[in-house]
């Protein structure tokens, strides 16, 4: 573009880029900044100065210096039988991603091949992406509960929610399973979306060089596919790594059995929780600190995506 | 191989509930000879490519059978039918190299045939190689720099045809000393002699005599195996094609770094590559650009020449037919219109939907009147007509080349004003109009050497030119 006309195409992106500067830009600035200041008061902002201490205790690296009687559970612990909030938030991201990714293909390839019904399966499929995730967390818990469905279908008695009875492995599972079950949709959508858009006669030269169904898929339909399945891979990622909402939803609390414990803690409801600790709470540096390793770890996982991606995905 | 079509129907369903479905194609016969290069050729809709998909068999017919010389294929699986088929977009896989888009087919293939002992035949052929030391001592000395190995072993394939674990092996095994070459080439033929004797001897334990076609014989007989290619066979196969269509260089590329011309060799390498009874053409130039075209068209007579495989070929470019296929098949609303050579149904089209698509400029078509025994085009009569015709209203068709500038005295002329004059090169092409003539604008073509200026002409009528149709039925009136 001319010179002349650059001041019109920065005129026109200028609502968009006013607005993310105030409220995506200036505060990640000022948290990354906050995040290295001693005693910050997020009010005021008032400090003590530069620290690496909110970083080292956020990492589990120092002993926290004010005795304020609640005990707050580590961001980090080395040790991942810990179940500290970085360790969950993995722990959630690498079984729910993957299996949610793969068996959403499944479906969406299965509902693509079928002729009637199809409309209705993906209307079944979709709905739980309308329904209100706190909603659907309380079927969840209901489902789960000592005398739910789950329970007399399998014939078990286990408390897989309930407070003082629960324990991490119940809870974990019955969450995970809660988490995959809502991302399905949004992936379902997309993949056959992407499943629409591939050329019928790829199909049909497939049929002609004599690939059979399974090797159709396999060699044709999935690396077709690439482009979508790499869009849902990174983005279900990010949201895995952000997950707090099903925590909340599922159990309403941060812990299974011991209120002191917080063992169902992810990344975001930790850094939410010290925050929140107390209404008069003005220091956010702990969170601050938390957050930007949240945000570098994102950062690392989608690079290494995008890089493992540049090889496999073929865009028609 | 012969493909004969009987009595072919397509029907599709209409939208309407109770609409009639449409005829796509209707009541087809077709025989396409042996080797022969048939063109189906007719507008968008008149069922050429559904023809061609039934034959392919991704439609499945109406009604009606489809022969593939006396095997009944009118409902068999594609895969089951040994066709090859090149889609009007190539439909190459965007996802694989050309090599493996031409080794898919192959992939899936499986072949019957009688056992054999290959390990036999791999030494005799490692032999065979070993014993041309000269030119084998040539392919070994492209071994220079860092990928040396895979050049020399290359270089091996290309000109021993063999196999690449073949050439692998002497690349490998061969190896220069002071004395030059020939120790190692020693040890390497010793070495496979050894291993040939163990071979037959291995055969023999197990009650199996080798032929010398290396067909394994028990008791006398042979036994029928069911097996898919190995890697070797894929990939001599693979570059036979590739050499054939020549797109050798391009086997390590991706679809999407090729040109359009050089996709369609991919696309119809792919289609041959597993050796079909059938190939099967669908629009196959239509996105290339003009010149492409013309050097595209050649190159699909010549691979089909060097084949000798029966191929059906659709498009609706007439001069695409015209310039390719041993015979066409002109199609109108699913319908088969003319079936013949194609400077046959030039010459002698048959109706007046013919007449019309072939030819460029298309013929001029003028409302005419026959009257005791004259054909009167307006106020003048152009033609003696037999004396059986009845006094009608006739179509009358001219070729543009039927138009004769400079009639003698004697002659029936026809006049025609004369709007524009074009000169390209060897032809001068006249754009006159005229009341009697069913387009705007009609066009003839004269020698260029001959000058004329726009106005009013008058022009004789060569008779080998101008064809009569029914006024109703666009039937040819034959003279």
């Amino acid at each position: 573009m001319d010179k002349k006309n650059q001041w019109k195409a920065w005129l026109y992106l200028a609502p968009v880029l006013i607005l993310m500067a105030i409220f995506t830009f200036y505060p990640i600035i000022s948290t990354l900044v906050a995040s290295f200041l001693k005693d910050y008061n997020n009010v005021t902002g008032e400090n003590s100065g530069f620290t690496l201490y909110n970083y080292q205790y956020v990492l589990g690296l120092a002993e926290r210096y004010e005795g304020s009687g609640v005990f707050y559970r580590e961001f980090f612990s080395l040790n991942p039988a810990d179940h500290s909030a970085f360790w969950n938030t993995m722990f959630i991201t690498f079984v729910t991603v993957p299996i949610s990714v793969v068996l959403s293909l499944l479906i969406a390839i299965l509902i693509h091949s079928l002729k009637p019904f199809k409309k209705f399966f993906q209307t079944v499929f979709f709905m739980p992406y309308v329904t209100n995730v706190i909603a659907v967390g309380m079927v969840f818990s209901l489902l789960f509960s000592q005398f739910g469905i789950w329970n007399r279908l399998f014939g078990l008695s286990t408390a897989w929610l309930a407070d003082n009875a629960a324990t991490w492995e119940s809870a974990m599972f019955v969450l995970c399973l809660y988490v995959i079950w809502s991302a399905l949709p949004y992936k379902i959508l997309i993949f056959l979306s992407g499943l629409e858009g591939i050329d019928r006669q790829y199909y049909e030269a497939a049929k002609i060089d004599g690939a059979g169904r399974l090797k159709t898929t396999w060699k044709v339909t999935v690396p077709l596919l690439s482009p979508q399945i790499l869009y849902i891979t990174v983005t279900s990622f990010i949201g895995a790594f952000k997950e707090y909402s099903s925590v909340v939803g599922l159990l309403g609390r941060s812990y299974t059995s011991d209120s002191l414990n917080n063992d169902m803690y992810t990344a975001v409801y930790w850094i939410y929780d010290q925050m929140k600790k107390d209404s008069w709470n003005t220091q956010s540096q702990f969170a601050d600190a938390a957050a930007m390793i949240l945000l570098a770890v994102i950062f690392l996982f989608t690079l290494i995506e995008l890089w493992v991606s540049k090889k496999k995905v073929v865009y028609r | 191989m012969e493909i004969r079509i009987e009595h072919l129907n397509k029907e599709f369903p209409s939208r309407d509930k109770d609409g009639a479905p449409t005829k796509a194609v209707s009541d087809l016969d077709l025989v396409i000879k042996d080797g022969e290069l048939m063109g189906l050729l007719g507008p968008s809709g008149c069922g050429k490519s559904t023809t061609l998909y039934m034959i392919a068999g991704l439609k499945d017919p109406t009604s009606g059978f489809i022969y593939f010389d006396e095997d009944d294929v009118t409902h068999l699986d594609p895969e089951k039918r040994g066709i090859g088929l090149v889609f009007q977009n190539y439909a190459l896989y965007p996802h694989m190299t050309v090599y493996k888009n031409v080794e898919f087919p192959l992939t899936n293939l499986v072949i019957e045939e009688e056992q054999k002992a290959h390990d036999v035949a791999y030494e005799d052929t490692l032999q065979e190689v070993l014993l041309q030391q000269d030119a084998l001592v040539a392919c070994l000395e492209k071994r220079k720099g860092k990928r040396g190995n895979d050049t020399a072993i290359e270089e091996l394939i290309r000109v021993f045809h063999i196999t690449p674990s073949l050439a692998k092996e002497i690349a490998t095994r061969i190896k220069k000393s002071e004395e030059g070459y020939a120790k190692s080439i020693e040890e390497l033929l010793s070495l496979s002699k050894e291993r040939k004797a163990n071979s037959l001897k291995n055969w023999q334990d197990k009650g199996f005599v080798v032929d010398d076609h290396y067909v394994l014989l028990r008791d006398g007989k042979s036994t029928t195996v069911h097996r898919r290619l190995t890697k070797d066979e894929r990939d001599t196969l693979v570059r036979e094609t590739a050499k054939l269509v020549q797109i050798e260089d391009y086997l390590g590329r991706k679809p999407s770094e090729l040109s359009g011309g050089q996709q369609q060799r991919v696309a119809i390498a792919r289609a041959l590559v597993k050796r079909p009874r059938v190939l099967l053409l669908d629009e196959p130039l239509s996105n290339l650009d003009a010149r492409l075209r013309i050097q595209t068209r050649e190159e699909i007579r010549r691979v089909q020449q060097a084949t000798k495989i029966t191929t059906v070929f659709v498009t609706h470019d007439q001069e695409e037919a015209m310039s390719i296929c041993d015979r066409i098949c002109v199609m109108e609303n699913g319908e088969e219109r003319q079936i013949g050579k194609p400077q046959d149904i030039y010459r002698n089209p048959n109706c007046i939907f013919v007449a019309k698509f072939l030819g460029t400029p298309p013929i001029n078509v003028f409302r005419g009147i026959i009257k005791d025994g004259f054909l009167y085009l307006g106020e003048e009569p152009v033609l003696e007509t037999p004396k059986a015709l009845e006094n009608q209203e006739v179509f009358v068709g001219i070729r543009p080349e039927g138009f004769l500038p400079l009639p003698k005295k004697k002659d029936l002329v026809f006049t025609l004003s004369v709007q524009e004059v074009v000169t390209q090169g060897r032809d001068t092409t006249l754009v006159f109009s005229s009341p009697l003539c069913e387009q705007e604008q009609g066009k003839a073509i004269i020698d260029s050497d001959i000058e004329i200026e726009s106005g009013s002409h008058r022009f004789g009528i060569k008779p080998t030119k101008i064809y009569l149709f029914d006024k109703e039925t666009g039937k040819r009136i034959p003279l």
